[in-house]
């Protein structure tokens, strides 16, 4: 293959194996649609203009890359620079295909506007987008993420969106998924479903990540020269695919993807106690295996019978069984590294990034900080890392405090609580 | 034609509703494989699938599930039809689910994430054919002329109409737009249409008569053995009422 980055951008949806469009038959005509208008908005100047001043006047682009020089000192190794997406309004990088999207789905004359969330980022980009689109929106987050991000959820709903809570299955993100697709074939007509990861069916890969690659094209004239190393976290995998998209061309550059390891590879009570589809089991094998769910083919953290199973990281944003099929695709022809990083190392680096550089990364974000500090140690000083921080960690303030065990803030709760 | 979910609410009383359908004039019968993320399908039928999947049903069960009822019913009219989605049959190997279903004596497989789109690198058709199973095509409402011709080639056995846009069982109202969509279907296809999703009463039966072969009726039924808490001659009575409709040779 000449280009990797034209290949990925394919009109087909098909990457080596992966991708494709394997929906119910009611979905086809819709994909098609959102197909053809992507590829016509893509070729029409005006929806660039549109898109980048949206980009500059609303989101804030483009976000600093910044070179973090203590905590590179304190590590000792490479430079570490760091993606700044937590500066994007609403907090993450998922801004970047909302807008996107949301452009496409005023072009189609959609009404509505449908998604699914994990950690809420995506949510509350899609909120967004909706309440300055003046259209309507339904978010699905599953029971246990309502939990787990529960302010998130009073933002979208100030935002005039209804938030569903999925009550099916592992209640997170995939049973979010497959609640948005129910609806999108109940309402195929009015409805724009605004996938918020390079998953799913053609053209949902294909469309996020052109979406998405402003962030290494920024990187890319903010650096002024090729970085040795890409680091990012991949949970479905749109802020990786934003980081590497522009970079894939260029053979020096080496990229790293960080999935969420959990409470290590293995399995705890005969489920997945991590999200990691990549990452060797006990036995030595992969976990995961190749399948087709939720519209395309990539691989699955998957049981012995087909079956999808749940999965577990302590980042809502990063526990999905699936990863996009240009991700899984970039995995085989070995130009993407998969590796991942436990909960308890994630937590580690989140406090030191915050400590060494006073920036809060949003857990899942903090997988690629855990990443991109392991790498390092092991580089010489003249080398070159830059890490994506896709979003900021105010989110997770629950979580962590939780996790840290924070007796005060704790106090400060059941306080609050006497006066809502 | 009328849909059971192997397993549900357990593998014995599954293949007791199955031949229950066969003994009360259905002339097809879906027998679903359990799916942990069955896309298409409503509450009522992702939960009978949940409820399967914890009872442990395996896809050899379903298998020996079909095999006990096409050999128990091999002098009768009923056709028993594997339904599924694609992840169980690639994750079993195309090639050797479609041999292990015919030897089991199906009549052939609905897969509806699997459209012919996908065929090129699937080769799933063409695996279905040399094993002698049909491949059951779906068209929807929203399905162009241009793909019901793609999808009358491929047809073969019946093809599946999904009634009106959402998953199955959803409302009891019928698509006022049935008739003309399936006038358009039968330009281009010549196998008998099975109309499906929410079709629940006499008079949705009726309807679909006037312009196709076959009714489907799926989650009405789970509801009724629910409701009936379940209770077969409750279901058997429901059979009985719609027989005259349900069946008719083509």
């Amino acid at each position: 293959m000449n280009s990797l980055k034209k290949y990925l951008l394919n009109t087909d949806g098909h990457f080596g194996q992966f991708g494709g469009r394997y929906v119910p038959e009611l979905l086809i005509p819709i994909m098609e649609e959102l197909q053809e208008a992507f590829f016509q908005a893509k070729k029409d100047p005006s929806f660039k203009n549109d898109l980048l001043n949206l980009y500059h006047n609303y989101s804030g682009r483009p976000t600093p890359l910044y070179f973090c020089e203590n905590l590179t000192k304190k590590i000792g190794g490479a430079k570490i620079y760091l993606k700044n997406e937590g500066l994007n309004h609403t907090g993450a990088h998922k801004i970047n295909h909302c807008l996107g999207q949301a452009i496409l789905a005023k072009r189609m004359g959609k009404k509505r506007l449908i998604a699914e969330t994990g950690a809420g980022q995506h949510g509350l980009a899609t909120a967004t987008v909706a309440a300055k689109f003046g259209l309507k929106c339904r978010v699905y987050m599953g029971a246990r993420d309502v939990e787990r991000q529960r302010p998130n959820v009073f933002w979208m709903e100030q935002l005039g969106a209804e938030v569903i809570p999925v009550k099916e299955g592992g209640q997170i993100l995939r049973d979010a998924i497959n609640a948005a697709l129910r609806d999108l074939i109940s309402n195929p007509e009015d409805t724009h479903y605004l996938l918020g990861t390079v998953c799913g069916p053609h053209p949902y890969p294909v469309i996020n990540t052109y979406f998405q690659k402003i962030v290494g094209e920024e990187v890319k004239k903010q650096l002024g020269g090729l970085p040795d190393y890409l680091v990012a976290c991949v949970g479905g995998g749109s802020n990786a695919m934003g980081l590497f998209y522009d970079f894939l061309d260029d053979k020096k550059v080496q990229m790293l993807a960080v999935e969420a390891g959990g409470k290590g590879i293995k399995k705890e009570n005969g489920k997945f106690a991590h999200a990691a589809r990549f990452g060797a089991m006990p036995d030595g094998k992969q976990a995961g295996e190749v399948g087709v769910v939720e519209g395309f083919k990539s691989y699955f953290l998957q049981n012995d019978e087909g079956q999808i199973e749940e999965t577990q990281s302590i980042s809502a944003g990063l526990d999905y069984s699936g990863v996009g099929p240009q991700l899984a695709y970039l995995h085989d022809i070995g130009r993407v590294k998969f590796t991942y990083a436990v909960d308890d190392d994630v937590i580690a680096a989140y406090k030191l990034l915050a400590r060494t550089e006073g920036i809060f990364a949003a857990l899942e974000s903090s997988h690629a900080v855990a990443g991109a500090i392991k790498l390092a140690k092991t580089l010489p000083k003249n080398k070159i890392i830059v890490m994506n921080c896709s979003g900021r960690g105010d989110k997770d303030l629950f979580i962590v405090t939780k996790k840290l065990g924070d007796k005060n803030f704790a106090n400060f709760l059941k306080e609050q609580t006497k006066n809502v | 034609m009328t849909h059971i979910v192997a397993g549900y609410p357990d593998l014995k009383t599954s293949e007791k509703l199955a031949l229950l359908m066969a003994d009360n004039g259905a002339d097809f019968v879906e027998i679903q494989i359990p799916f942990s993320d069955p896309v298409a399908d409503g509450t009522t039928i992702m939960q009978a699938n949940q409820k399967s999947l914890d009872g442990g049903t395996k896809v050899e069960d379903c298998f020996e599930l079909m095999e006990k009822v096409t050999k128990e019913k091999a002098a009768g009219k009923t056709q028993f039809l594997f339904m599924t989605y694609f992840n169980i049959v690639h994750h079993y190997g195309i090639e050797k689910f479609c041999k292990k279903a015919a030897q089991c004596g199906c009549y052939g497989l609905i897969v509806p994430d699997m459209p012919i789109d996908e065929e090129p690198q699937e080769k799933y058709l063409e695996n279905c054919k040399k094993h002698g199973l049909k491949a059951v095509q779906v068209i929807s409402p929203l399905t162009p002329e241009r793909r019901l011709k793609m999808i009358a080639k491929a047809a073969e056995g019946l093809v599946y109409c999904v009634s009106k846009f959402g998953t199955t069982g959803q409302t009891s109202e019928l698509n006022p737009k049935l008739s003309s969509y399936l006038k358009k279907a039968k330009k281009y296809i010549d196998v008998p249409l099975a109309v499906g999703f929410g079709i629940s009463t006499k008079a949705h039966v009726e309807a679909i008569w006037k312009e196709a072969e076959i009714a489907v009726i799926g989650s009405k039924i789970i509801n009724i053995f629910n409701e009936s808490g379940g209770d077969l001659k409750v279901v058997q009575k429901f059979l009985q009422e719609l027989n005259s409709y349900t069946y008719r040779s083509s």
